[in-house]
């Protein structure tokens, strides 16, 4: 079936089977491959990815799913201003460190700070519980998550 | 050469420039963009996809396998059993116990049975449903005890114990007649799963006499000479490209090397490529898991504090085959006193096979199952003799000039008596020896040490070696074969090389590990990839270093002596505005015969050991780690919760210490995880909760307060710049500490972990008066 | 895991065209945020030949008060139901939802999906059942109001027949002289089944409570109400002692089992413990 969506800010036409999951229709048909797949059951977060901006885990979602909607992945982000003040704060924080998890994170980590620019140290923990990083235990990562918010200029 | 005097010696310089600094990591911005590649993202569309058909019983000898219905099936393009192995169908790490593909026995429910290929995921589940594998079914041997039993049935031939290992050291007897009080208890350590996100994968493309894996292994050269043993090739006709790891933990040393050899069979059989990507619950059902262990352990100490033997007794349960357990119930063994010099030492110790996933590589190799037995024995006798645990602790500890369990004389680079008088000091330990209470809540502190040794045990030869070219440009490229799975030793490398040459890392490339074009570093394994790895690179910089000053020297028509190289410049040091940049002095290289290549090869120096008694030189060197945990227990739940931890390490010397920090931060994580909530949950050999639904890792929101490392440096001679491994001692200290401060705040010991909130529960409840 | 079976997918935009395609298809299935339903599809634990997705369907997206109810629409998230002003009246079901999953699955699940998916962990149960919620039910021309109690069938199935469909949950609006308090324990801080989760409802006048509702999850094959456990509450003095009787008596009133997830006795234990933490709770937010 043919699915139109905006991905990214453009909008796109794919035709795939309708029992594929948004997932595997970025990667196998459209060649996103930021989104990671880890468990393909909602449990480890790499494949998150902004549905309207909201995160959510699209191994979970189907593909047709998203017909008429808003698809942001990493790859969207990258010259957002806020996004770009995470990423740098990652990086200079070695909150990365395989970086398989690290698309994923860094967009719970946006969501989390776009809706909630001044976060306690406890939201921060609340905003990333979907995402699992087996290497840092989450401290530089939360550490580059509270860095970020004193990088973010003032308006 | 002493390496760790590089600074002073050859350089002559008295600070570092790059080396002990944090620098920001040249891999972190692509992995953050979301466009580091890992090995499922270079799997191009329509490929033909491969999936390994399993046994669905643990113990049985195969009668026949049909697979001539799956192969008449729409989209089935090929299925290969044991029948089609030319080359070797063998892939036993240490012992030749294990088949590539098992066409007589199996030994796990999911031992591999049939090589699957097919256009998409429904041809193979349609042809998986085809395949019928008739089994004559034997007792299934689930059990060490089982195993062990007179009338066990034998796993393999010769038996159902793998291997035994032993040390005498001194007089055990002797030595408890000694002590004042003795504690003997029995622990165990279950499973394991290394929970990397990214599962394991290979990619493979044939061509004529020749194929091209992009693999996730932790050893390209070890993936290279596995798949050349199963086709039967020379190690030429295979090339092994590694792509980034998601994560590794040393589960991807075992199996990078088999899913690359059962990607590399098929596509070489079908000519046409092949991928293989495993799903989560085949990862957490089939890979192999950290080894359990039963560890009895029985320590004497007199009233002075002193430890006077120690006697273990330890069975490591390979499951169905041996993989690395000779490696690793001979580092149990070595290191079986803990980081304690004791003077009696009987340790005995056996691998036993049962009919269950197998064990193998996992972070902390053996060390933690050890160190939870011997730890958890210097509490309790601390505890017996109404001393305090460190201080206990103290009047053992290893020092320079300390021996360990097998006798091997530790002559410079102990740290251990320093992390530990840290951790005291920071965390106010004495200020924290009663239990605080807060309404159903109790609050304790505990501690714990780990000593590693590095690399691989015993007297196997250990090197390594890469390559550096400055191109013309003034550019360089790096190649190790060390790979990047997270802790990022190839950039620890590049510091290295940096601090050398001169050129800032972020002009050095680091190719990714291409067995065609990159030297052989052995494995990313043993804490190993940044002491041998580094200073494989560090003899590659000095020889490069070389060149550049005798070119420069020759531009400057100044002697050697005088040439600096510093940030991308060569000067003149008498008259610094003599200067090229590293860019025009590539140049002169080439046109003036200076060779702009340079290799180094490192090889740790020889060692000494005794198979027979167990005794000698084990490992070039320790790393040594000590951890101050305060954990907080419901005691109405029984929920245990990590609170905070202080960590030191001896490194040796820090190259990176926000990487340091991070190896320490995942460790913590991950032996909390262990010592809490972990667990594979097995059903008659079946694992039954193969996920991340079911198998428990911790989450962001259990994330203790870590306090900054500290970070102790005792120089290791033969590594560049003294720096040691230090991905593993902390996972190896904390799983004690945590045991040990629940037991300061509740008074309860656990012998097995994890400790999850039914068995603290149930603990509470019978110790309640 | 295997691949999601071959289903055609259906998009209404409306009540009435969905419930024709529930009525006239076979083998389908309803999915909201397919967040219990996607993985089970994966475990081949259902094989549904036609997937009717609700999402579009505008007139089911709400959170509203109407006839003294609180009306929950079927195709609400756990987010947007954790956000609501209107669910401060009900503590209970915001501690639960707001706590449901991650924020991953909060955003995408529904508590309407939650509920028909049976699991007896479902965390959004024991608060509504406190709430006496009801479930509204459409077949092709009829609907139906059922007692939420009566949705649970057994460990993961429910009681709807094949041509039905949840299009809400409701409860009476809680009066002001009411709490409520959700609390669980799970394996972890974050994002895992509970393995058990306890949820009281109290009604106060001064001292004395004068109607107690309480329920259980993970503790039997479906969530569960203790009426035992509320009828020694009902009428008495809200004090330490009325308190540890009724968790005594939880203890007492639960069967559960042992799995990986816990052991039997530990649940058992715990239904007391979470009880009397979830009865403080609610008392104390009352003052």
């Amino acid at each position: 079936m043919e699915i139109s969506f905006e991905l990214n800010g453009e909008p796109v036409t794919v035709t795939v089977e309708p029992y594929m999951s948004l997932v595997d229709m970025l990667r196998a048909e459209m060649d996103v491959k930021s989104v990671k797949k880890g468990c393909e059951q909602g449990e480890c977060g790499a494949c998150t990815l902004l549905i309207d901006g909201a995160p959510v885990t699209s191994c979970l979602v189907l593909a047709p799913q998203v017909e008429g909607r808003h698809v942001t992945t990493i790859e969207g982000l990258e010259k957002n201003s806020l996004m770009i003040d995470l990423r740098e704060a990652f990086i200079e924080n070695g909150a990365v460190q395989c970086g398989f998890c690290t698309p994923g994170m860094l967009l719970s980590a946006y969501a989390l700070l776009r809706d909630n620019p001044h976060p306690s140290m406890e939201e921060v923990k609340m905003g990333i519980e979907g995402n699992i990083c087996r290497c840092t235990g989450f401290t530089k990562i939360i550490e580059a998550i509270l860095d970020a918010v004193e990088r973010i200029a003032p308006e | 050469m002493e390496y760790d005097k590089i600074l002073s010696d050859i350089l002559g310089r008295e600070d570092f420039l790059v080396v002990g600094k944090n620098v920001v990591r040249t891999d972190a911005l692509d992995k953050a963009l979301g466009k580091a590649m890992y090995t499922a993202d270079y799997v191009p569309r329509g490929t033909t996809l491969l999936k390994v058909y399993r046994s669905t019983v643990p113990h049985a000898r195969i009668k026949s396998v049909d697979t001539a219905e799956a192969l008449e099936l729409p989209g089935v393009e090929a299925i290969y059993t044991g029948a089609d192995v030319t080359g070797n169908n063998q892939i036993g790490y240490a012992l030749p116990d294990q088949p590539f593909l098992n066409d007589e026995k199996v030994h796990y429910i999911g031992d591999p049975v049939a090589l699957v290929c097919a256009r998409d995921e429904y041809a193979l589940e349609k042809a998986f449903q085809k395949i019928s594998v008739e089994y004559e079914e034997l007792p299934a041997m689930l059990d060490i005890d089982v195993s062990l039993s007179e009338d066990a049935v034998d796993i393999h031939e010769g038996g159902n114990i793998a291997l035994t290992t032993r040390i005498r050291k001194g007089d055990a007897e002797k030595g408890f007649s000694e002590a004042d009080v003795e504690v003997e208890e029995t622990y165990w350590s279950p499973y394991q799963d290394h929970m990397y996100i990214e599962t394991e994968a290979a990619y493979a493309v044939p061509e004529h006499g020749k194929v091209t894996v992009i693999c996730n292994g932790q050893s390209p050269f070890l993936v290279r000479e596995k798949v050349a043993h199963v086709l039967g090739w020379s190690l030429n006709q295979v090339r092994i490209i590694q792509a980034l790891a998601g994560g590794a933990f040393g589960g991807k040393d075992d199996q990078g090397p088999l899913v690359s050899a059962y990607a590399a069979f098929a596509a070489t059989k079908l000519g046409k490529p092949v991928a293989l990507v495993w799903d989560r619950p085949e990862s957490v059902s089939y890979s192999n898991k950290r080894f359990p262990a039963r560890i009895k352990y029985r320590s004497g100490a007199t009233e002075e504090g002193k430890v006077t033997a120690v006697e273990v007794d330890i069975t490591l349960e390979c499951g169905a085959y041996a993989n690395r357990s000779p490696f690793w119930l001979w580092r149990q063994t070595a290191h079986a006193a803990g980081p304690y010099e004791v003077d009696n030492c009987s340790v005995d110790g056996r691998a036993v096979y049962t009919n269950k996933v197998y064990g193998g590589s996992f972070r902390g190799f053996g060390d933690l199952a050890l160190h939870f037995a011997a730890e958890t024995q210097m509490e309790r006798l601390a505890y017996e003799l109404s001393m305090d645990p460190i201080e206990f602790r103290l009047r053992n500890v290893l020092k320079v000039g300390s021996r360990t369990t097998c006798d091997q004389v530790l002559d410079h680079s102990v740290g251990l008596e320093q992390c530990l008088k840290a951790v005291r000091d920071a965390s106010d330990w004495s200020s924290h020896r009663e239990p605080v209470w807060e309404g159903s809540k109790v609050r304790g502190y505990g501690v714990g040490l780990a000593y590693h040794g590095i690399s691989t045990s015993r007297s196997t030869p250990d090197w390594s070696a890469a390559s550096i070219l400055l191109n013309q440009d003034g550019s360089l490229t790096y190649r190790t074969g060390i790979v990047e799975i997270g802790q990022g030793s190839p950039f620890g490398h590049i510091k290295i090389v940096s601090e050398i040459i001169g050129v800032p890392p972020e002009n050095i490339r680091i190719e990714l590990p291409d067995t065609d074009s990159t030297l052989n570093a052995k494995p990313t394994h043993g804490s190993r990839g940044l002491m041998l790895g580094g200073t494989a690179a560090a003899k590659a910089a000095l020889t490069l270093r070389e060149n550049m000053v005798a070119c420069a020297s020759e531009l400057f028509e100044v002697p050697y002596e005088r040439i600096a190289l510093v940030e991308g410049r060569a000067y003149d040091k008498e008259d610094p505005e003599t200067s090229v940049s590293v860019r025009e002095l590539a140049e002169e290289m080439y046109n003036r015969g200076y060779d702009p290549g340079a290799y180094g090869y490192f090889k740790a120096p020889k060692r000494f050991f005794d198979p027979e008694t167990g005794l000698g030189v084990n490992y070039s060197v320790y790393t040594f780690a000590a951890t101050v945990g305060e954990v907080e227990v419901d005691t109405e739940t029984g929920e245990t919760s990590v609170i905070r931890v202080w960590p030191a390490m001896d490194c040796g010397k820090a190259i990176d210490p926000l990487m340091i920090e991070g190896q320490i931060e995942g460790s913590i994580s991950q032996g909390m995880g262990f010592a809490l909530m972990e667990n594979m949950e097995l059903k008659d050999g079946l694992v039954i909760n193969p996920g991340f639904k079911d198998y428990i890792v911790p989450s962001s929101m259990d994330t203790p307060q870590i306090e900054p490392c500290i970070i102790v440096e005792e120089p290791y001679r033969h590594g560049a710049f003294g720096a040691k491994g230090v991905g593993e001692p902390a996972i190896i200290s904390v799983v004690p500490t945590i045991t040990s401060a629940i037991h300061h705040a509740t008074g309860l010991w656990f012998n097995t972990i994890p400790v999850r909130p039914w068995t603290m529960h149930k603990a509470l409840k019978e110790a309640e008066p | 895991m295997k691949p999601l079976p071959k289903f055609q997918y259906h998009a209404p935009r409306t009540l009435a065209e969905a419930v024709q395609l529930i009525d006239t298809l076979d083998n389908a299935k309803p999915v909201i945020g397919g967040t219990d339903l996607v993985p089970l599809l994966r475990e081949a634990a259902c094989s549904p030949s036609h997937i009717v997705d609700l999402n579009n369907v505008a007139e089911l997206n709400y959170v509203r008060e109407e006839d003294g109810f609180i009306c929950i629409g079927a195709t609400a998230t756990h987010s947007q139901v954790a956000a609501s002003e209107l669910m401060r009246k009900a503590p209970a079901v915001v501690d639960a939802v707001s706590r449901i999953g991650s924020v991953q699955i909060r955003n995408r699940g529904s508590i309407t999906g939650n509920l028909c998916n049976a699991s007896p962990a479902a965390d959004s149960a024991p608060p509504l059942l406190v709430y006496d919620a009801e479930v509204e039910i459409v077949s092709s021309g009829d609907t139906a109001i059922l007692p939420l109690p009566e949705l649970f069938a057994g460990p993961k199935i429910n009681s709807l027949e094949p041509n039905e469909l949840v299009t809400g949950i409701r409860f009476p609006v809680p009066p002001e002289s009411s709490s409520s308090s959700f609390k669980r324990i799970a394996r972890r801080k974050a994002f895992t089944l509970s393995v058990v989760s306890a949820a009281a409802y109290v009604e106060m006048d001064g001292g004395v409570c004068t109607e107690a509702r309480v329920a259980f999850g993970s503790v039997a094959e479906t969530p569960i109400r203790a009426p035992r456990v509320e009828e020694l509450l009902t009428g008495e003095e809200m004090d330490g002692q009325t308190i540890s009787e009724a968790a005594e008596a939880a203890n007492q009133s639960v069967a559960p089992v042992t799995d990986m997830r816990g052991t039997a006795e530990y649940r058992r234990d715990m239904c007391g413990v979470l009880l009397k933490r979830a009865l403080y709770t609610a008392v104390g937010r009352l003052s």
